[in-house]
Parts: structure tokens; sequence; C-alpha cells
């Protein structure tokens, strides 16, 4: 650049300057200080910075790392210290997001951890690799907390695997999802909310893809399985470090870990088998079916099943709508016990009026501590998804989004769904008595299936047609 | 180089020829025609390509000529510019207009074929674009749509009859998408609150793309799918296989996908 050291003005700093910004690390440019005759050497410097972070700092970005989840962490108080150690620990047991490690405790496949895992390329034989990054991580994040990039414009949310929570599946209310119940959602999509199908993907990337899911839940529950211990056994100060001590690395594998990955593996003993002698016959008549439909929707409005409560007397979900699910729970009690910490503020305060002595220096001390927290609070606030209600399914519409086959309907009434308000009327566990038989549940199946085609919810069968000039086909 | 300016204009019809030259030797031409009357769509497209590409040349010709005749070098004489010729304004205005009235004329009947002249048969299927998935409703064997034996699927997986005329009706339940066969050209933008008609014949059996060709949001680029055209015995054994399948109500005929 052929720039005279006497004719330099401020618009030649700052158009050197302004493209420094997203490259360089965060102190501010020198660029910034210099005026008129000293220009000449510290731009050069400056020049030279530029070309350097052109061809060093601005081609590779640093490799996404998993983000412990501070709502846990400011919520218990964790300590800084502590929080480092449950950082290396899952490090250590769960690898990074380019390096997943499949540990054999957790009876993950590393195989397919890789194929998911990793930035995205494709290879010379066109094999793609970084499926998760390709194809989920934009809207359910590097850590699987539900808030990739896409996840703030979405109704609903995407989800969060981290509490291990699923919503869509065939096992009783508090199991986890069996890996068919993961790959049914991957091929077919979840109708009525901007998850699409992968389908088109071959079968080995959707289960790679859903052992990565499983991965990502796993490293969730163990994290904050982590952080609660943490919070409740141990001082700021004390040492958590499993390498260093074998009753902590037991600690952390035996009871911790264990339960998590258990869980996952006897889900496919957990699934709901509807008893034969319950199922509707094939053979049904059009006649029997509207009549078990007539009983489902006695059950509707009954106060046994109660299902008028959330999906209203119209079956459009317009019953009780001020509800919430678990993750939007979870973000709103947060918010509220962070108010909650303003009030106590405010309190001290008025009490420090008043107190003397030890006693105010005590209260000062308290007032700076909750304003301490306070502050982290909102910070983290600053970062969650404004929470949102559990809106009941219009049950007319025939979007169903767990899935449409009377299995479907018959899981979702007999076990709920997880994580939402939707209670379960069949047995909690295999055995358990439930609020409803199964034979009321394939009633209920039969009520909700006939629903979308009862004249009521007609009219949004057809839409109108584009132009009179288009001649109707009937 | 007196001639720099010249030889720079004359490059653009030699690059642009070339293009549309090598184009399909690099396979990124048209995709494969698989319909019934996709060569129509074709035909059109390159008899306006032909008709454009030999005006183009020849202006650019033209344009050549005289850059390289009347260059700055050799000829120090500055530009008269005159008021023009009333016969020639007249020529230049009335020769396009003509051209494209023609085309316009010319197009008619593929436009009404593809667009107005609807098939007097039931209705194949219900497409409805979603952020970000294309859901399909086939009417089942009462031939109804929005009947309690629809099949429904989601997984983009769609199945249509080959050898005989199709029926679709396109639908959104968001956004503005637009439902396109490049296999079979054809591209119908879907408005929420509307139907709208698709209609087309594939001869023999295929399996082509779907994508949406409307952007329609962040997750645009997702939302394909795939059409497979098979005979008539096959498509009604694959439609009560998807049936059965949908009416399940044990889990082991829940199958693992």
């Amino acid at each position: 650049m052929g720039i005279d050291k006497e004719t330099t003005r401020q618009e030649d700093k700052e158009t050197w300057c302004d493209p420094v910004s997203p490259c360089l690390p965060v102190s501010p440019s020198p660029c910034l200080a210099m005026r008129g005759r000293e220009f000449s050497a510290t731009a050069w410097l400056c020049i030279g910075l530029v070309g350097v972070a052109a061809f060093v700092g601005c081609g590779k970005a640093d490799p996404p790392q998993f983000r412990l989840n501070m709502m846990n962490v400011v919520a218990k108080q964790v300590a800084p210290q502590h929080q480092q150690a449950i950082a290396n620990i899952l490090g250590a047991m769960f690898g990074t997001p380019d390096k997943p490690y499949a540990m054999p405790e957790t009876g993950l496949d590393q195989k397919k951890l890789n194929m998911a895992a990793g930035p995205v390329w494709s290879d010379q034989a066109g094999e793609d690799h970084g499926l998760y990054r390709r194809h989920c991580a934009h809207c359910h994040g590097i850590s699987g907390d539900g808030h990739g990039p896409t996840a703030d414009i979405l109704n609903p949310y995407p989800r969060d695997y981290r509490p291990g929570v699923f919503k869509f599946k065939s096992t009783y209310t508090s199991a986890e999802p069996t890996e068919a119940d993961l790959l049914r959602i991957v091929h077919d999509g979840i109708p009525g909310t901007a998850m699409p199908s992968f389908a088109l993907l071959p079968p080995d990337q959707r289960a790679a893809l859903v052992e990565y899911v499983k991965y990502l839940s796993i490293r969730g529950e163990m994290e904050k399985a982590l952080e609660d211990y943490v919070a409740d056994n141990l001082d700021p100060g004390d040492k958590f470090d499993p390498a260093s001590n074998a009753e902590t690395k037991k600690l952390i594998l035996d009871d911790m870990l264990k339960p998590i990955v258990e869980a996952w593996q006897t889900a496919k003993d957990q699934v709901i088998v509807p008893d034969e002698k319950s199922i509707p016959p094939d053979n049904r008549t059009v006649a029997q079916i509207a009549d078990s439909a007539d009983k489902g929707r006695e059950l509707f409005y009954g106060t046994q099943a109660n299902c008028v409560k959330c999906h209203g007397p119209t079956a459009l979900g317009d019953g009780q709508q001020d509800d919430y699910s678990d993750w939007n729970k979870a973000t709103h009690d947060f918010i509220q016990a962070t108010n909650a910490k303003l009030a106590e503020m405010e309190a001290l305060r008025k009490d420090l009026t008043k107190a003397k002595g030890d006693d105010a220096e005590h209260i000062k001390e308290q007032i700076r501590s909750t304003q301490k927290e306070y502050k982290e609070r909102e910070a983290v606030i600053a970062t969650l998804l404004p929470p949102r209600h559990a809106i009941p399914r219009n049950l007319r519409e025939g979007i169903l989004r767990g899935g449409r086959r009377p299995i479907d309907i018959f899981w979702r009434i007999s076990a709920g769904i997880r994580g939402m308000p939707m209670p379960a009327s069949g047995p909690a566990a295999p055995g358990a008595p439930g609020t409803l038989t199964q034979e009321q549940i394939w009633q209920l199946v039969d009520y909700v299936q006939s629903l979308p085609f009862e004249p009521a919810s007609q009219p949004l069968k057809k839409g109108p047609v584009n132009s009179s000039a288009v001649s109707t086909g009937e | 180089m007196k001639h720099f300016w010249a030889l720079v204009f004359l490059m653009v019809p030699v690059c642009g020829v070339l293009t549309f030259i090598i184009a399909p030797h690099y396979n990124v031409w048209f995709p494969k025609d698989i319909s019934a009357n996709g060569h129509v769509i074709d035909h059109l497209f390159m008899f306006i390509l032909w008709l454009t590409g030999i005006i183009f040349v020849a202006t650019e010709g033209a344009l050549f000529y005289f850059a390289w005749k009347y260059n700055a070098r050799s000829n120090p004489e500055p530009v008269k510019f005159s008021h023009g010729s009333h016969t020639l304004e007249v020529v230049w205005t009335i020769l396009p207009a003509v051209t494209l009235l023609f085309i316009a004329i010319y197009q008619m009947n593929a436009w009404a074929d593809a667009k107005m002249r609807r098939p007097h048969i039931p209705v194949t299927a219900e497409i409805t674009g979603r952020q970000f998935n294309w859901d399909v409703r086939y009417p089942g064997k009462d031939g109804v749509l929005h009947t309690p034996d629809d099949i429904v699927r989601t997984d983009g997986d769609i199945h249509f009859p080959s050898g005989e005329e199709v029926l679709l009706i396109i639908k959104s339940q968001d956004v503005l998408h637009s439902f396109f066969l490049p296999n079979i050209r054809l591209k119908q933008d879907v408005v929420p609150g509307m139907d709208q008609y698709m209609w087309f014949k594939v001869p023999e059996p295929a399996v082509v793309d779907i994508v949406c060709a409307e952007l329609c949001g962040w997750g645009h680029y997702k939302m394909q799918g795939r059409a497979t055209f098979e005979p008539r015995p096959a498509f009604d054994e694959w439609l009560s296989q998807k049936y059965t399948e949908q009416e399940s109500h044990r889990v082991a005929e829940a199958p693992i996908q």
C-alpha cells in the first residue's frame, strides 16, 4: 500500500484496523492509538499483524468444546475449581466434540461415535463425516443442549439431550427410549415441529447419529450427577480428583455412571407390550370401531382419564395451557429463583439500615455474596431460551408428533409423555396398577384416531384453489 | 495494445458459448427427463436458448467489430453523436416486440398443459410442505382424502404409480414452499391456506429427487425427498404395506427403520 506518511489521515487508519478485529485476540488493536507522524512504525507492525492474523488466525477457528450446563452450575453454586475438575473428568470420560471417547463402561460404540462426531467434511470416496454437526448441531447444539444457533426461532424448541429425557418412546414413563424409538424419530421426523425426516440417509449414518445422541445424553446426565454431588457434598476448598483418589474414581464410575448407563441399556426390557387379549381385532366393522370410539369419548370427558382438562372440551388443545415442560420449567424456576435473589437483597438492605457494628458487617457481606450470585444468574439467563408454556395437542388436526399408529397412541396414553404435563394412564412399571385398563386405553386410541374425521374437524380438509380458470377435477 | 478492449469483449461470447458446449460433458446440464411431457419444456428451453444464443453472438460480434475498428489509438478523431434514425428505432423496437409476442404465444399450450388443463382423475396424493419436510397423504382404499383409511407418511420417501397420469394436491402448513421435481420439469409454489394442483405422467419406473425450490427458512436445504415411480401393482402393494404398518397395534409389527 502506497500511503505516504505525510498524508495519512484518520480514514486510512480506520480502514486498516477494521478488518483486523474479527481475527485478532480481544486486546485493542495498536492502530487505534496512533496519530499523525507516529504512524509509520506502528502502522507497518499493524499491517504485519493483519497479514499474520489473516493467514493464521482467521483460517482456523478453535475446535468446538463441550460447555458445562451453567444453569445447574450457578444454581448449585459449584466453585470455579470444581467446575474445572468436572470439565476435566468429563473430558477424560467422554473426550471432545472432535474426538469423542466411548468409555468401555458406557457401552457406547466408538466407531459409530467417530462417524457422527467431528467437523463436517467428505473424503475422496464421497463418504460424509461429521454427521452430527452437518445435520443436527445447528438446532441441538454442540453439547446437545438444544440451543444451537437456529434454536431461538423454533417452536417447539429443539430437544435438550442432557437430562436424558425423551418424549416419544415405547417404554414405561421414567425409562429411557430404546434404540428403535430414537431411530424411528430420526427416520420419520416429528410432524408438527421443525424436526425433519432423515430417511434419505443410509441406515448406518442414522444409527451413528442415534449413538451420538445417546452419548450426549449420558454425558449430560453424568455432568449433572457430578455437579450435584460436588455441590451437596464438598466444600469449595476440597479436592475432587479421581486420578489421584481411588475412592473418588470408584464413586464416579460405580455410583454415578453405572445407574445412568444401566437405564439406557435396560430400556429395551422396559417396552410396554399391550396384552394380546386387550388388542382390538383387525377385522372390526366400522360400527364396532365407532362403538369403541364412543367409549373412548366417555373416558376423554370422564374424571378417570380426564383428558378434557388439558386437551379441552373441544379437543382443540384449549384446556389448561399454562403448564411447562420439564425443560422450560427448569428455566422458568431458575428465573424465578433469580428474581427471588433480588427481593432477598432488598430485604437485607432494609435490615442494614437498622443493624449496627458486627451485625452490619455481616449483612453487608451477605448482600455482596447475594449480589454476586444474582449477577452470575443474570448472565446465565441471558444465554437461555425464554421459557414457553406447554400447549396441549390439538387432536383434531390429525398431526400426532410421536407417530400416528395405534401402538404409538397407546404408548403415549399409557406412559404419558415424559418431561411433559401429559400424565401416564397406564402402569408406571411392569405389573403395577394403572389408572386405566389396557382395554380402556385402546378405546381412547380409537377416539383419538376418529377425532380428525368428525364433522367439526372437517373445515380444515380443503383449501381454496388459486384460480377459477382451473377446471375442477371433481 | 490497441485492440485490448475489442479482445476483452470478444471473450464474452466466446466464454458464453463455450460454457454451453462443455456443460453437458461435465454433467452440469439438465437432469434426466423421465416424464411424458417434460420434452415440451426442454424444447421450449432449447428453442429460446438458440434464439437468444444467435442474437447474443450476433450482437456481441457487432460489438467486437466496432471496438476493433474504432479503437482509440487508430481513431484520434472524437466520436460524433447523431440524434438517431427514426427508421432504426422503429425496427429495433418492433423486432424484439414481435419476438417476445411470438414466444408468448408459442408457449401457451405448454403452459396450459402444465398448469391449467387439470385431468379429471381422482387425486393420487396430497403433499404438505412444512418447515422442513414434505409430508404425504394418500387417500387409501376409498379414494377420498381425509378419511380414516388415509395413509400418511412423513419420511420423504414418496411413491407414485408409473405409466399413468398422477394428480397431486400440494399444500403448505406454514410458509411458502415450492414442490420441485427436476426430472419431470415441474415446479409448483405452495401458498399456505391454498390447494395447488400438479399433474404429470411418468412412463417408466424411476427414482428421482424432490426438492424445495422456494427459500422457506434456514432449513430450506433439508427439505428433500425421494420420489419413486413404480408400476401400479407394485405401487398398490407398497401402499397396502404402509397401511398395514400404520395400523400396527403390536410392538412386533412396528418395524425398526
